[in-house]
């Protein structure tokens, strides 16, 4: 079969879905390359495509180069990476490094969240430094809808600056 | 090489127990430090149940990137499990020897899809158990195509079937039983755990177990291990099996009660099915990885569960609603597709005759469907190609929602935390409606009514015979005392031992900010009331690893916080320390312990919170896990932002606390106060000179500070120039220094203040209500 990551809530179709609807978003949500976690990825997906968004979900386990080359094919606006393991801060700095390196997603908004360290939230300087790292906003366990109904701020925010 | 341990067979070691009645209880742990992963070992084997050992490793090393792993060790971060290819031999060595004996098999637990090298270095270690599957490892955690996960499957059982010639018979156990953990019906959870032990068979591996997760209903989950034995009985005539049962594996519940209630219905389950080992989970899961001790905890607690299980009379057969039929079914049609079971199960998935519903896997078809039915009870709503039927006809067009599926992922939480807080054994008394209605005109008011700048009318007592009447000042006694007494409880079973500190002594902890010591004639010297017992607490460290202490302090507060509503000249703390903890670890045992202690006042009084207007919907927030972090100069921006002129270089100011805590529905930590605002012994940090690695904890809803806690410094030159930078003369510190010295732990601690804790929990208007004797400052008291 071949690699194309496919979504998991009906028979996936080998397109694309239609372009999100008025106010919609195309964004890819992913997790980091340690993180087998996919109840997380469900979630987001289901949540995001209630709001109006379109969603291409990359699964478990995503190495960068394969979220990278997700997002040069799909050009999304946005790319969501969620991870509850523990490793997000490492493998989320790594994986941010990566997409800034690459001049086509230099200005593409990432955000993270989830739980990112092993002990807990992990609080304001973790979350600086991720910011620092090159993701638009971090957010913690816990964060909530707000959060997800925020990203099209986030996203309109960027393309202002 | 190979290190010459030899111990029985897993197999052999679960089947003595299993036939002595013993219930085989095994932890998920697993921790990247060495030594932690030797302690955790050496604790399981020493708990109070019969267990096997576990070492589960790190998710680097299970998708095969034990570089990153070993790059990660050598960083010194903390791994979430252990890296057992990235550690040397010797080191994986050290961990065993001593641990390893004939009745007390380790079992390694990974999580892989490619697990060749993990099997070569538990074979290189001595060791001969393992677990997984080429389907149950493949498609819920990796992205790695079924057909290559299947081969290095198929490669990993021969290896590990090469230990026979060692003379010992190797393990391997199926984690098809779990398959994400949640809403996978039991009939395809059973078929997979069938069909990876017949795989496992066809490469050589003689000895094998079939796993089954508790799911969300316990008669189901009776009628599944019960087709899973028949079919186990059926398909797998020559091997050596046994069944293993995983402690519900989806979101956990969040109370300590709650989490086991669980374990215990695991437990029983375990016995009541004939299981012959039991994977345990800890209620700290919902949040963390576990701690040793809390794994520990687990493992008697689900021994003693199934203790109790095997006196109590045996139930009757669970009734046949088909989930034997469905697997047998599932089974059949993929054995049918290819005499080799590995490529039967790759087409099995392409062809759609497996189909994990919810799995991201782009080898899983996708197009099968589940849910719970109000009862627990998991049905499929579609099933796809699968040769199985829907239970019931699916509604057309009806798309799982996002919070449907929040719903149903939360169920078992949602329900064994309202059964913990509900049915705990009430405390024997009058029944709540029996109790008279208080007549006084200062009954605190319910929360909802509560302003968050306090008003001065509540400021003042009522005399005292009034006040000692009071059936509000009983009801909150009441609770006070009920967590005064699980507090104690819950840190000696965190290991704690309780020391009795002094109340004088010839100097005490400076950083009681504008509040003035009392002075104290003693013999002609002249010596101080405790303000608190920090010294002291840093001191007794030398002796044990982990003190309270719940002693009254003495601060001669400023006028102006008589009408704070949240002072006492004398109160009370809490005063915990710990040697070698971070402040993360201080911030977390406070969440567990306001966790402890609220659910258990909350389940065992429930008069005495209605008597008082409580609304403890709000209050059951506190249990609901870890509080918000935000830092000290966050704070002030936000506190500005609101008009109010918080100075950045001290601590919050009292109003300013109200204020932040008024905008919370829970209770936050604020951390890294600056350097000037705080006394000597709070650790400056090392990575932001200037500020401080301390917390307080901010109670939601206007009530303000609840606890406060740091890091300490113990370094005697970093305590000398601390004291020198806070205005404090280091001589008037002798025999403190002189410990100092000496040398005194690194350590974290904190202390709760008893009178705030009990307002916040009671929800009373003001502070002086939670003590029977109190002493506002500035108001002549007895």
């Amino acid at each position: 079969m071949a690699a194309e990551p496919t979504g998991l809530l009906q028979p996936r179709p080998t397109v694309l879905p239609p372009r999100p609807g008025p106010g919609g978003l195309s964004i890819v949500v992913t997790t980091v390359v340690s993180d087998s976690h996919t109840w997380n990825l469900v979630f987001l997906q289901l949540a995001l495509e209630e709001l109006g968004h379109q969603v291409r979900n990359l699964g478990p386990c995503v190495p960068a180069a394969e979220v990278i080359a997700q997002c040069l094919r799909s050009r999304p606006d946005l790319l969501v990476v969620s991870t509850v393991n523990g490793h997000g801060m490492r493998d989320g700095t790594q994986l941010i490094g990566l997409i800034r390196k690459c001049p086509e997603l230099a200005d593409l908004p990432v955000v993270i969240g989830g739980k990112l360290g092993i002990a807990g939230p992990a609080g304001l300087a973790s979350s600086a430094r991720l910011r620092s790292a090159g993701f638009d906003a971090v957010y913690e366990d816990g964060a909530g809808a707000a959060a997800l109904r925020s990203l099209p701020v986030l996203v309109r925010a960027g393309r202002q600056l | 090489m190979t290190v010459a341990i030899s111990t029985r067979s897993f197999g052999d070691v679960v089947a003595d127990a299993h036939r002595a009645g013993r219930l085989v209880v095994q932890p998920r742990m697993g921790m990247s430090s060495p030594v932690a992963m030797r302690q955790g070992l050496l604790a399981t084997r020493g708990a109070a149940a019969t267990t096997v050992g576990t070492i589960t490793l790190d998710s680097y090393t299970r998708i095969g990137a034990s570089a990153e792993a070993a790059e990660a060790v050598a960083l010194g971060m903390e791994l979430n499990g252990y890296p057992l290819v990235a550690h040397d031999l010797a080191t994986t060595a050290s961990v065993l020897a001593g641990v390893l004996s004939e009745d007390f098999p380790v079992q390694i637990r990974h999580g892989s899809p490619c697990p060749e090298p993990i099997v070569a270095a538990l074979i290189a270690a001595g060791l001969h158990a393992t677990e997984g599957g080429p389907v149950s490892y493949c498609l819920p955690y990796s992205r790695l195509p079924l057909e290559t996960a299947t081969a290095n499957w198929a490669r990993s059982c021969d290896l590990l079937a090469g230990v026979r010639a060692t003379g010992v018979e190797p393990h391997l156990e199926s984690f098809g039983g779990c398959m994400l953990g949640q809403l996978c019906p039991p009939g395809l959870l059973v078929a997979l755990s069938v069909l990876e032990c017949l795989f496992f068979g066809q490469h050589g591996v003689r000895s094998v177990s079939l796993s089954y997760a508790q799911q969300t209903n316990a008669e189901q989950d009776r009628e599944a291990v019960a087709a899973l034995r028949r079919l186990a009985g059926e398909l797998l005539p020559d091997a050596d099996w046994h069944i293993v049962l995983y402690a519900y594996m989806g979101v956990y519940p969040r109370t300590v009660a709650g989490a086991d209630g669980l374990l215990s219905q695991a437990a029983r389950l375990a016995v009541r099915t004939g299981a012959a080992r039991l994977i345990v989970k800890t209620p700290a899961e919902a949040y963390r990885i576990p701690s040793i001790a809390e794994n520990v905890a687990a493992l008697e607690l689900a021994a003693a569960a199934a203790d109790s299980e095997l006196l109590a009379s045996q139930p009757g057969l669970p009734a046949d609603t088909g989930i034997y039929a469905e697997a047998r079914a599932l089974i059949d049609a993929v054995r049918n597709l290819d005499a080799d079971l590995g490529r039967a199960l790759i087409k099995a998935f392409r062809h759609g005759y497996l189909d994990v519903p919810y799995c991201l896997h782009p080898d899983n078809a996708g197009r099968s469907r589940s849910y719970l039915d109000r009862s627990g009870w998991l049905h499929w709503s579609r099933t796809g190609s699968m040769p199985i039927a829907e239970t019931l006809r699916p509604v057309s067009r009806v798309e799982l929602t996002a919070a449907g599926l929040l719903d149903a992922l939360s169920f078992v939480e949602r329900r064994f935390d309202e059964a913990g807080r509900t049915e705990l054994p009430l405390p024997p008394g009058a029944p709540p409606d029996a109790l008279e209605e208080p007549k006084e005109t200062w009954r605190s008011t319910p929360m909802s009514q509560l302003s968050v700048v306090p008003t001065t009318e509540s400021a003042t007592p009522p005399g005292t015979r009034q006040h000692l009447a009071s059936p509000t000042t009983a009801a909150v006694l009441t609770i006070q005392s009920r967590m005064l007494a699980a507090a104690r409880t819950f840190l000696s079973q965190h290991g704690f031992t309780e020391v009795l500190l002094p109340i004088v002594g010839p100097v005490t902890d400076p950083g009681a900010r504008g509040a003035k010591q009392v002075d104290i004639d003693y013999y002609g010297h002249r010596y101080k009331l405790m303000t608190s017992a920090i010294l002291y607490k840093q001191a007794s460290l030398t002796m044990f690893d982990k003190i309270y202490c719940i002693a009254p302090n003495v601060r001669l507060e400023p006028l102006d916080t008589t009408v704070t509503s949240r002072h006492l000249a004398e109160f009370h703390q809490i005063d915990v320390e710990m040697a070698g903890a971070s402040r993360d670890q201080a911030m977390r045992l406070i969440e567990d312990l306001l966790g402890y202690l609220v659910g258990k006042v909350l389940a065992e009084l429930p008069a005495e919170f209605e008597r008082l207007g409580r609304d403890v919907a709000a209050l059951g927030e506190l249990t609901a896990g870890p509080f918000g972090r935000r830092s000290h100069s966050d704070a002030v921006t936000t506190l500005r932002e609101l008009g109010h002129p918080q100075n950045p270089d001290a601590e919050i100011d009292w109003a300013g606390e109200a204020k932040l805590s008024g905008l919370e529905s829970r209770p936050f930590f604020l951390t890294d106060y600056p350097k000037g605002s705080r006394g000597f012994y709070d650790r400056e940090d090392p990575h932001r000179p200037g500020y401080l690695r301390n917390f307080d904890l901010i109670a939601a809803e206007g009530y303000g500070e609840l606890c406060s806690g740091s890091e300490r410094e113990h370094d005697y030159a970093a305590i000398i120039a601390r004291m020198r930078e806070t205005g404090e003369n280091p001589a008037k510190y002798g025999w403190y220094l002189d410990m100092v010295r000496d040398g005194i732990p690194a350590s974290a601690g904190f202390g709760i203040g008893v009178e705030r804790l009990t307002r916040y929990v009671a929800g009373l208007d003001s502070v002086w209500q939670a003590s029977a004797f109190p002493k506002v400052p500035g108001v002549v008291s007895p």
